[in-house]
């Protein structure tokens, strides 16, 4: 009797393994293929596309590391979007929070002039995580007191901010010059490009390190995933978050304060969104401009939902999103199709994440098939 | 010709043969009674003739012809009515919306309310089931909302009337207005199907009884050839426990004290109007009451979920009367919640998670912010062994285990944190009776460790064979205390509906003090 | 100055405003009352904006294009319908997932059948239905540029707006769909259990508010603009549903309440255009309507309450 009670639970633990890494690979997969079907129906060359988003993710070191620049905002934004859905929230305000971290980094970079590098960087890495912060705590405020849903204001939120920037780069913060931006940050305030730590001679050795434009963000960026995982994992902040995000009556019975972890939860995750602005501003454009984001807080949404909210996959999950972004320009030059198909793409991937069902569906037919085979 | 006939019927979930060729007839103008355990197969063979599960074998016979039901559109269509035990309202409708919801009167799609209304009001009055056509369901006592649902029933044109437990909400007084409502149901020609699992009940309403258990019919019989005893026998398949052995009470210090306690509920009402009491070491205290009379309310101030407006709460000689879900645990409160999915348990955390839920925060299992994984995995082994809590390993998800196996997670966290005070509401609602036994043994054995227990619960025979003091609450007040051993459930049941108080008149209180019903010889 | 602010022009633009936002929020009040969370507003709203200026592209006649936008709603909210009624999926995600695809598609079929990302060309658009000259002056003539500027100068959608408000609130509460709906929301087992489809209930709310949010768009190309741009609609889905929120979740109120950010937006406007004057920047005017929101929300919910099975999957059995 105890024998066949103690294999179910084994074969399920495979099964739920399975379906935690499966389902995220099928829907991509499939959005993919929904992608492809929906340029052939508009004309497009379908493969020929595909192969040149490829080549302009993958081709060469250098585009490598225009995956990997893209993929470092999204891991930020990715982990935001993670965190809040651990305890139950839905940051869908990563953008408005990500501005804010950014224009942070913008600010007090060129404030910081003529220190040096290892207390410039982390000091604008700090500032940016806590505008973000502080960008999410009047959402969290309004959820944790009175249950304002946090989709809408936080949305709010992403306006308010955009406007913001908007005018300080056309008012106080403007540089000199007829382009509305700031000025540009020095070096001790920038994150420096991976293949300038290296000297000309490696570089020649060893070409695939080569990597361009990408730079010691995506360091930062693992390093955070990893702390983030730790603590989901191994504190009692992330317990009592997870806890919360489950079941709030439970948590508040056992003693945690329902609110309070709300508050905190909402927090980091506007946090970590806000580190994926100064990445940007650090590592990129080396200052703060209207349109310095495009959109990452809302690919954020994908990359979290892909990794199933786990902070290590939202790595895997990003470097996907990144080289479709990233051959999306190469794509567009090559084969003609507009870069929004990425956005599409995106879309389908959310999609079949939420409605897993569909997948199953396909896996279980699948499954009736070949076992009809078999019989 | 019986007006139903079942014939057979098999329902099988995955895993679990719920119902096991299960045959009943059932006559015109009769109550039939169908008895058996949580979990013995009535619900769902009452939702297989309902139409709200489809039966993979067998078949269901009205007025003798066989008949697919395969919606609850068709049964309704075919007379078929059902009063669910968790009830079909919407709240915020009216009374009169909520009886022609699906079958409304008028043209063209639009409500001809005036008729709703009157077609509303002449079911009432032929049935004799008073209502107000106008209330809200959220405004209504729970008495009347199931009087709403029959209303439902009747409106929709029920031939058949299938009751779900429909005693379990309700007081005792409204159980015996129920009853003559099914009475006069009966008369008109209806036919009654009345599931439940409380035996006294069947004995006073029904014309025949047809036993389950584990999904089969193991009997059938008549309240004329049969006696309480030898039904619960039959029902739990071997001899009852018909008390518990429990030792005499050697009462300690005082463990919680509290004086002119005064708690709101949410709308801002007093549901808790000044109680003292106090629960000492070793002594088992139970506040026995209708649902609903400020016992939650009351529960929620000691465990911390909510601030008194006045009075105080003293654990140990500790004020605790503002202290927080989680001072009070530390402070040495323990608490088994009534709604164990709600509050009990986490239930997508696996056991050990479960298992360290309340404590998390607090040595050995965390230290500076950080879990202690191994510590925690140790204990819900330990804790695991000795609560025969059946599970292969400490990391099976909560959400995968059986309802008496999480139960026992709740137990084994509460009274394995070791408290000063064990507050156990309703802890063996809906539990089978092995893990009734089981709970019970716990909270004894809490008890006979010198802790105090404060146990809440509707369960008359619960109150009556674990308390060594029994508070009556009524009304956010205590109305009446007795010495265990001085009770019997009809003088509980009195007080309980305001008998000994002054709030009802004196007609009122020698008819609830008949109305109660006669639970004193099968006290588990 | 403030004669220059407060002027019939004002509050017609309130009206016109008020007008997508309203219909948006009305789309919400039915589909929320039905139980389904309806976040993707906002790209529904993007979608039939884009398909009513296609549509008027390609033959010429407006009406074709306030067709078209409705239809476009209609088909892409059928796949929120599948997704959270068929398929139970999270409701707000899928929400999301077609705020992010009506941004995809749109963009997409732009480059694809005009060749460049951005705005459209101009299209023929619906005109005011009243035109009436003013007469003679003195007092009555101002009673009379004001009583025209008001009520008589709008376009077809605006009043067909408060048509469908009024519509709608009376169905709500009199008919055998409104009845249906509000116990949807609250109690769909209930719904259920006396042979009302629960599926079929909450598809219909949903392409309900598939077409009115589509009409949302059809207002913002067909009569307020003339051109579509990427991503036009500008947070309007979001501040719909607080409007639905703030209007509890009635159609008369959405409509009174989207009448409140109508008029935030059409005084933050009237502002801009005297930034002379009044010496803050733009930008502040147009967090106008956001900030707005944040504080309606703030102030109105834990008074207001939502039906109670709203977000939540329903399964038969």
């Amino acid at each position: 009797m105890s024998e066949p009670r103690e294999e179910i639970p084994v074969q399920r633990a495979w099964m739920a393994i399975a379906q935690k890494i499966g389902t995220p690979i099928l829907s991509a997969a499939l959005a993919i293929a929904i992608g492809s079907f929906i340029m052939w129906i508009s004309g497009y060359d379908a493969p020929a596309a595909y192969g040149a988003l490829f080549k302009g993710a993958f081709g060469s070191p250098k585009q490598i590391g225009d995956t990997i620049l893209r993929a470092t905002p999204l891991i930020f934004t990715g982990l935001a979007v993670a965190y809040g859905f651990r305890a139950g929230l839905f940051n869908i305000g990563a953008e408005g929070q990500l501005f804010m971290g950014g224009l942070a980094a913008a600010a007090l970079g060129v404030f910081l002039v003529g220190q040096p590098w290892i207390l410039v960087a982390p000091a604008l890495l700090i500032a940016s995580a806590l505008a973000g912060a502080a960008w999410a705590f009047i959402p969290a405020l309004l959820k944790a007191r009175i249950g304002a849903h946090e989709v809408i204001t936080t949305m709010m939120f992403t306006y308010i901010a955009r406007y913001l920037v908007s005018w300080l780069v056309v008012g106080p913060l403007k540089a000199e010059g007829q382009i509305p931006q700031t000025a540009a940050l020095m070096p001790e305030a920038q994150l420096p490009r991976i293949q300038g730590l290296f000297s000309q001679g490696a570089l020649e050795a060893f070409p695939f390190l080569n990597l361009g434009r990408a730079h010691l963000g995506i360091a930062v960026a693992i390093i955070v995933a990893t702390i983030v995982w730790l603590i989901l994992k191994y504190t009692t902040l992330g317990y009592e978050n997870r806890a919360v995000g489950f079941n709030a009556f439970a948590s508040e019975t056992a003693g945690i304060s329902v609110q309070w972890t709300t508050v905190k939860a909402l927090c980091i995750s506007g946090a970590l969104a806000g580190l994926a602005g100064s990445v940007e501003v650090m590592g990129v454009h080396h200052r703060i401009f209207d349109q310095f984001s495009s959109g990452f807080g809302f690919t954020g949404i994908a990359v979290a939902l892909l990794a199933k909210n786990h902070p290590l996959g939202v790595i895997p999950a990003a470097l996907l999103f990144g080289a479709l972004s990233a051959g999306a320009g190469t794509m567009q030059l090559e084969a003609h199709v507009p870069q929004k198909i990425i956005l599409i793409i995106q879309a389908l991937v959310i999609f079949f994440v939420a409605a897993e069902e569909i997948i199953l569906w396909f896996v279980r037919r699948r499954q009736k098939e070949a076992m009809s085979h078999a019989g | 010709m019986p007006v139903l006939e079942l014939r057979e019927v098999t329902k099988v979930f995955p895993g679990v043969i719920a119902n096991d060729r299960v045959s009943m007839t059932l006559e015109r103008g009769e109550i039939v009674a169908l008895l058996g355990e949580n979990g013995a197969g009535k619900s769902t063979l009452m939702n297989v003739v309902y139409g709200l599960l489809s039966p993979d074998h067998g078949e269901i016979l009205l007025d003798g012809k066989p008949t697919k039901i395969r919606s609850p559109r068709q049964a309704i269509d075919h007379g078929i009515g059902m009063v669910h035990q968790h009830f079909m309202l919407v709240e915020p409708l009216t009374v009169t919306e909520n009886i022609v919801l699906g079958r409304e009167p008028g043209r063209f799609g639009i409500i001809d309310f005036a008729d709703a209304r009157a077609k509303v009001a002449a079911i009432s009055k032929r049935y004799g089931l008073k209502i107000d056509p106008d209330a809200r369901i959220m405004d209504l006592s729970v008495g009347m909302q199931q009087r709403v649902e029959i209303l439902k029933a009747l409106y929709q044109g029920a031939g058949v009337l299938i009751l779900d437990e429909p005693t379990a909400v309700l007081t005792p007084q409204e159980v015996r207005e129920l009853f003559a409502v099914v009475q006069s149901l009966v008369a008109e020609g209806l036919s009654v199907v009345f599931i439940t699992h409380k035996l006294e009940e069947v004995m006073a309403v029904a014309d025949r009884i047809i036993v389950m258990r584990g999904g089969a019919v193991v009997g059938e019989t008549r309240p004329s050839e049969t006696d309480a005893v030898g039904l619960a026998r039959m029902m739990v398949g071997r001899d009852v426990v018909l008390s518990i052995e429990k030792g005499a009470t050697t009462c300690g210090d005082t463990v919680l004290d509290v004086v002119e306690l005064q708690v709101k509920d949410d709308r801002g009402l007093d549901a808790v109007a000044g109680v003292t009491f106090n629960v000492c070491g070793g002594e088992i205290v139970a506040i026995a009451g209708v649902s609903g009379n400020g016992q939650s309310e009351l529960i929620d101030a000691i465990v911390g979920l909510r601030t008194p407006s006045a009075g105080s709460i003293a654990l140990m000689g500790v004020d605790i009367t503002h202290a927080s879900a989680r001072a009070s645990i530390e402070a040495g409160v323990s608490h088994i919640p009534e709604d164990r999915h709600r509050r009990g348990l986490v239930l997508e955390f696996d056991l050990a998670e479960n298992l360290v839920l309340g404590d998390h925060r607090s040595a050995p299992y965390a230290s500076h912010g950080f879990m202690k994984p191994r510590v925690v995995a140790e204990m819900a082994r330990t804790r695991i062994a000795d609560y025969d809590i059946r599970t292969p390993s400490e990391k099976v998800l909560a959400s995968s285990m059986s309802g008496g196996n999480q139960q026992k997670v709740v137990v084994a966290r509460e009274i394995g944190r070791d408290p000063e005070l064990l507050v156990a509401a309703q802890p063996t609602r809906g539990l089978d009776v092995g893990a009734i036994e089981f709970v019970h043994k716990q909270i004894l054995a809490a008890r006979e460790a010198g802790k105090g227990v404060l146990l809440i619960s509707l369960e008359l025979e619960e109150v009556l064979s674990l308390a060594d003091r029994i508070l009556v609450m009524y009304e956010g007040r205590i109305v009446r205390e007795f010495v265990g051993g001085e009770a019997d459930a009809e003088t509980l049941g009195y007080h309980m509906t305001g008998g000994g108080g002054s709030k009802l008149d004196e007609g009122a209180q020698t008819e609830a003090a008949g109305a109660a019903p006669s639970e004193g010889e099968v006290v588990r | 100055m403030l004669g220059d602010i407060i002027t019939p022009d004002l509050f017609a633009s309130a009206l016109r405003m008020a007008t997508p936002l309203a219909l948006a929020a009305i789309g919400g009040t039915l589909c929320e009352r039905s139980g389904v969370v309806n976040i993707a507003l906002e790209g529904i709203m993007l979608t039939g904006a884009f398909f009513g200026t296609a549509a008027v592209l390609a033959t010429g006649n407006p009406w074709m294009g306030v067709g078209a936008a409705m239809l476009a709603g209609v088909a892409i909210s059928s796949i929120h319908a599948f997704a959270s009624v068929n398929l139970r999926a999270d409701q707000v995600v899928s929400g999301t997932a077609i705020n992010l695809l009506a941004l995809g598609v749109t963009g997409f079929l732009m480059e694809l059948w005009y060749g460049h990302p951005g705005t459209t060309a101009s299209i023929q658009v619906l005109r005011p239905i009243f035109s009436f000259s003013s007469p003679g002056g003195g007092f009555l003539a101002e009673v009379w540029r004001w009583v025209n500027g008001i009520v008589f100068s709008h376009t077809p959608i605006v009043y067909l707006t408060i048509i469908i408000a009024v519509v709608a609130q009376w169905a709500m509460y009199r008919t055998k769909w409104g009845l249906h709906l509000r116990a949807l929301g609250e109690h769909p087992r209930a719904v259920d259990t006396v042979g009302v489809s629960v599926y079929r209930g909450r598809w219909v709310a949903v392409l309900m508010s598939g077409a009115l949010a589509g009409l949302a768009g059809a207002n913002l190309t067909i009569e307020q603009v003339g051109s579509f741009t990427e991503n036009m609609t500008n947070g309007r889905g979001f501040i719909a549903l607080a409007a639905n929120i703030f209007g509890r979740w009635t159609p008369v109120g959405s409509y009174l309440a989207s009448l409140l950010f109508g008029f935030a937006d059409a005084l933050q406007i009237k502002l801009q255009i005297l930034r002379d004057v009044i010496t803050v920047p733009p930008q502040f005017f147009l967090m106008l309507p956001y900030v707005l929101t944040v504080i309606v929300l703030a102030g109105v919910i834990g008074r207001a309450v939502a039906p109670a099975a709203v977000g939540e999957p329903y399964k038969k059995g």
